[in-house]
């Protein structure tokens, strides 16, 4: 075959390939330039997952009359004039190729106005040829039309997936920009039935609540640039959004979404910084809600690097990652309250309603006849968030253990329910950590080496876990193809049965692609099977010993995996539920 | 059965018996008390299937019988009543156990005695016997060296090795190892080698504490258990299965350093130091230090603890060989100076990660070897 040039036809519908994959590809292209045309209200609609019509309106500037034409051509933009302004993009797009691109691909009709021309333009583009063009009324602004997409790339067409799912793309893009520019107004109209709507008010936190909803939203942390002296507006990088509480997390990293310079990104370092920051905060497989608004000089991160922008090139990644992470840390800390048991509220409308009419009263009884001291005084006390040193826990008295399992002890205020294996495990966790920060681990020898039968995986994992394992306290040698001999233990597991401990410490190890702070998780591992476990009755001094090591812990309130250690019944709970 | 008895004798046998009552257990039948005339005496059952305890006590036996009574209501209940003369009385279709002693009545709901496990009595064959007071005194000083954690079953044992005139125990947990020989009464037929649970030696050390005659250990043909005789009790226990790691080669041979010190003064010196200790994963350093120009030979004994402080002590000490510095687990070093009851020990080392060797001084049949800690830089 010999080589020839494509006809542009061609050309341009595998270019298109790149920047429109699927309809949620086309709602953001034409999202993203509603944003950069300055509109504050933009409307979409969708059918059938956006197969049939992606509509996107908006009252941004318009196109003006003479220019629509070539707002369809390859490589025409308004938003960038030289390569310099490359280097500095302060706009979403600027590549010029996302109405070429959707044009190759569908029907599109555009119909705008810019402020100064007094007759709307309509367009109607097939193939990428304009076919039909006529002034029509409009309001200022622009509508596109998407019709059909995909309708001449069977190829592309047959992996679309179902509806829903098109539908669920569309509908997270919109949310993304709606949370990234909380002052446009956004809709999103599916099927004919409104399915998101944020209120455009300028406030992150509302567009949040419409995101997640509102029991969410009342489990977020705020960060914020004003709060902390590190984060000042003049730092190169300025971190702000919310994250959530440690005790609310989601078995899918959804919930955490990344915007630099109010561009929604996916960038796994710092994603995994942010999940990082809560490190021994949450359980194994869980995943915090965090939405985090990174603010720098546009010259210090690559939006270029792919046709969908949407990774990014920081140029000083380590300081970006650990700004976030601080950042994020440092809230976390700060708030780290004992996850409050929850119990189902028994319905007493009447006595609730007939207490309130009461207050009100009271308060419209103190308003007329003057006497404001009674209305200012608080009627409802608001439970304060605890301040940073309440972190730790107060001292407690053991009363006794339950079912093998937990110990259960009195506090100041309540009862304290504790997980006696997660409260052994970060006491281990810190003593072994501390231990390692004085390069001391102490190790007991075994009279005899111990052979340890491995399965292969756990023959692997061991030979890359040895270093680490070793600064603990192992003391391990490969003897043979399938067998170790271990001739010496930390000290702290020495009276467990080595070999379980060892092999479950593997079998843990090797399970995840192990993320990169290798010391902190092997510690955690080994603290964790080394722990004493649920259904180990436990002597009332050992209990007692346990939980003033637990107290002196500067983590407390969860174990190195994260799940909580302590669960908390405060005095007041406890009155309400017996109804005093 | 009609029966009668001494409170005292009833609430010591009761006593006695009552340690191998299973405090959970699926089995009913396990949660009570055999009650059971054999001959002129009344004999007390209770089992745990692991070990089982019978113990006779005199009676007066007017009628034969027995009946299966729940253990903590007959325990709680004649330890409760006056130092007097208890009746017993069964009614045999319903089970039901009528006790009246001095101005107090019971009747008591007992479950069928032929549901009770049989604990077999001893045979003439394979037939040892040690003194009493030897025999407490061995399974203190060995048990302490037995694993409590189950993973490896003959290690909560101990070994018992029978050949000739004599008796060799041993236990070991992986990190120590008490080894202790003792006469036996009469030379052995045959050289046996058995692993016992430290469980049941605990058990029968504590049943033997007013024993006076020798115990008489014994091996049923073929039954994987072993039977302690003694005068009024029998204790029967099942075997651990398995081999017991070869032990002699864990003791060292040689050594460069061997430090003498006296007991008392070295237990006090580490449990003073052990409250540092504890807090720091029980490493308590041992710096021994041979007699020179400066100072005589002594140990210096010393804790850290990161959080908390650190502290140091002395012992004083003769000193054969080099100087040295090595570290042990506080827990193992007073448990074993706790059982010793000769005034010196002796401690001999080679290295500080090489295994040390407390024996007493002046008495060979007694030596605990235990593993040094040490810190990993």
């Amino acid at each position: 075959m010999p080589i020839r040039l494509l006809p542009p036809e061609i050309a341009n519908k595998i270019a298109a390939g790149e920047v429109v994959e699927r309809p949620a590809s086309v709602v953001k292209e034409l999202v993203e330039n509603a944003l950069d045309a300055g509109a504050t209200d933009i409307q979409i609609e969708t059918r059938d997952g956006g197969r049939r019509l992606i509509r996107v309106a908006d009252n941004g500037s318009g196109i003006p009359a003479r220019e629509a034409e070539l707002a369809f051509a390859r490589h025409a933009t308004s938003k960038i004039a030289s390569v310099e302004d490359l280097a500095a993009i302060r706009t979403l797009g600027f590549r010029g190729e996302a109405l070429a691109s959707i044009a190759a691909v569908a029907r599109v009709s555009l119909l705008t106005r810019a402020a100064e021309d007094e007759v709307g333009t309509f367009l109607r583009v097939e193939g990428g040829q304009v076919v039909q063009r006529e002034g029509r009324a409009s309001p200022r602004g622009t509508t596109v039309n998407v019709e059909n997409l995909f309708y001449n790339v069977p190829a592309r067409l047959k992996f679309l997936k179902a509806d829903a799912t098109e539908s669920a793309h569309i509908a997270n893009v919109v949310m993304r920009y709606a949370i990234a520019f909380p002052d446009v107004h956004f809709s999103l109209v599916r099927d004919g039935r409104l399915a998101f709507q944020s209120p455009g008010s300028g406030r992150l936190l509302d567009v949040l609540a419409k995101v997640f909803g509102a029991d969410t939203v009342a489990r977020l942390l705020p960060v914020d640039p004003a709060q902390d002296a590190s984060l000042s507006p003049d730092a190169k990088v300025r971190v702000r959004g919310y994250v959530s509480e440690p005790s609310l997390t989601r078995s899918d990293r959804d919930g955490l979404m990344l915007f630099v310079n109010r561009r929604w990104v996916q960038d796994r370092s710092l994603a995994y910084a942010v999940i990082q920051a809560y490190h021994t905060m949450l359980p194994e497989g869980r995943f915090p809600v965090a939405v985090i608004l990174l603010e720098m000089d546009p010259a210090e991160v690559d939006v270029n690097v792919h046709p969908a922008k949407s990774e990014v090139r920081f140029r000083n990644p380590s300081l970006v990652f650990s700004k976030t992470q601080r950042a994020v840390r440092r809230v976390l800390v700060a708030h780290a309250p004992v996850p409050e048991m929850h119990m189902p509220q028994p319905a007493q409308p009447q006595a609730h309603t007939e207490r309130f009419r009461t207050l009100s009263q009271l308060g419209l009884e103190a308003q007329r006849t003057g006497d404001t001291e009674a209305v200012r005084a608080p009627v409802f006390q608001v439970p304060e968030r605890p301040d940073p040193a309440a972190r730790r826990l107060p001292p407690l008295r053991v009363l006794g253990q339950l079912a093998q399992m937990y110990i259960i002890a009195e506090g100041p205020d309540g009862l304290y329910l504790i997980d006696q294996h997660a409260a052994h495990e970060r006491v281990m966790y810190d003593q072994l950590m501390a231990q390692q920060a004085a390069a001391q681990a102490a190790a007991q020898q075994l009279l005899q080496p111990l052979p340890v039968e491995l399965t292969p995986l756990q023959m692997s994992t061991l030979e890359e876990a040895l270093g680490d394992l070793a600064a603990l306290g192992f003391e391990i040698e490969p003897f043979g193809e399938d067998t170790c001999l271990v001739r010496a233990v930390p000290a702290a597991i020495a009276g467990d049965d080595v070999a379980t401990v060892l092999r479950d410490t593997l079998n843990e190890l090797g399970q995840e692609p192990p993320p990169p702070v290798q010391g902190h998780r092997v510690t955690a591992v080994v603290a964790c099977h080394g722990a004493v476990r649920a259904g180990k009755t436990l002597t009332v001094e050992e209990m007692r010993a346990l939980v003033e090591q637990l107290e002196r812990s500067e983590f407390p309130r969860t174990c190195p995996h994260g799940r909580p250690t302590v669960l908390h019944l405060s005095m007041g709970l406890l009155a309400r539920e017996f109804g005093r | 059965m009609k029966v009668s008895c001494l409170q005292d004798n009833l609430a010591k046998g009761l006593s006695i018996v009552q340690r191998a009552v299973p405090s959970r257990s699926s089995l009913p039948i396990l949660g009570t008390i055999l009650v059971a005339t054999d001959g002129p005496r009344l004999k007390l059952a209770a089992t745990n299937l692991e070990i089982g305890i019978n113990c006779w006590i005199g009676a007066k036996v007017e009628d034969e019988g027995a009946v299966a009574i729940p253990a903590r209501l007959l325990v709680d209940f004649v330890n409760s009543l006056p130092p007097d003369r208890i009746e017993m009385d069964l009614n045999v279709r319903t089970n039901t156990l009528h006790l009246k002693c001095a101005r107090f009545e019971a009747n008591m709901n007992g479950m069928d005695p032929s549901d009770f496990p049989v604990i077999p009595s001893p045979e003439e064959n394979n037939r040892v016997s040690m003194d009493a007071d030897v025999l407490r005194d061995v399974i203190r000083q060995v048990t302490i060296a037995a694993a409590t954690d189950e993973s490896r079953p003959v290690l909560t044992g101990v070994s018992v090795t029978v050949e000739g005139g004599q008796a060799t125990f041993a236990a070991a947990d992986g990190f120590r190892l008490s080894v202790r020989t003792a006469p036996l009464k009469e030379t052995a037929a045959a050289p046996m080698t058995f692993i016992v649970p430290a469980r049941a030696l605990d058990e029968l050390a504590r049943i033997a504490t007013d024993q006076e005659d020798p115990v008489e250990m014994c091996i049923p043909e073929g039954r994987n258990q072993i039977l302690f005789h003694l005068s009024s009790v029998d204790l029967v226990s099942q075997l651990i299965e398995g081999r017991f790691p070869d032990y002699k080669q864990i003791i060292p041979r040689t050594f460069t350093t061997r430090t003498v010190m006296n007991t008392g003064e070295l237990l006090q010196a580490v449990k003073t130091t052990n409250i540092y200790a504890r807090e720091a994963s029980n490493i308590v350093k041992l710096r021994i230090v041979p007699a020179s120009d400066l100072a005589p030979a002594h140990v210096e004994l010393n804790a850290t603890a990161a959080q908390v402080g650190d502290n140091v002590g002395e012992v004083d000490a003769t000193v054969e060989g080099q100087g040295l510095e090595i570290a042990f687990n506080s827990r193992y070093l007073i448990d074993v100076l706790s059982v010793i009851s000769e005034a010196q020990v002796a401690l001999e080392t080679t290295t500080p990660s090489s295994p040390g060797v407390i024996r007493p001084v002046g008495s060979n049949d007694f030596l605990h070897v235990i593993m040094p800690m040490h810190i990993t830089q």
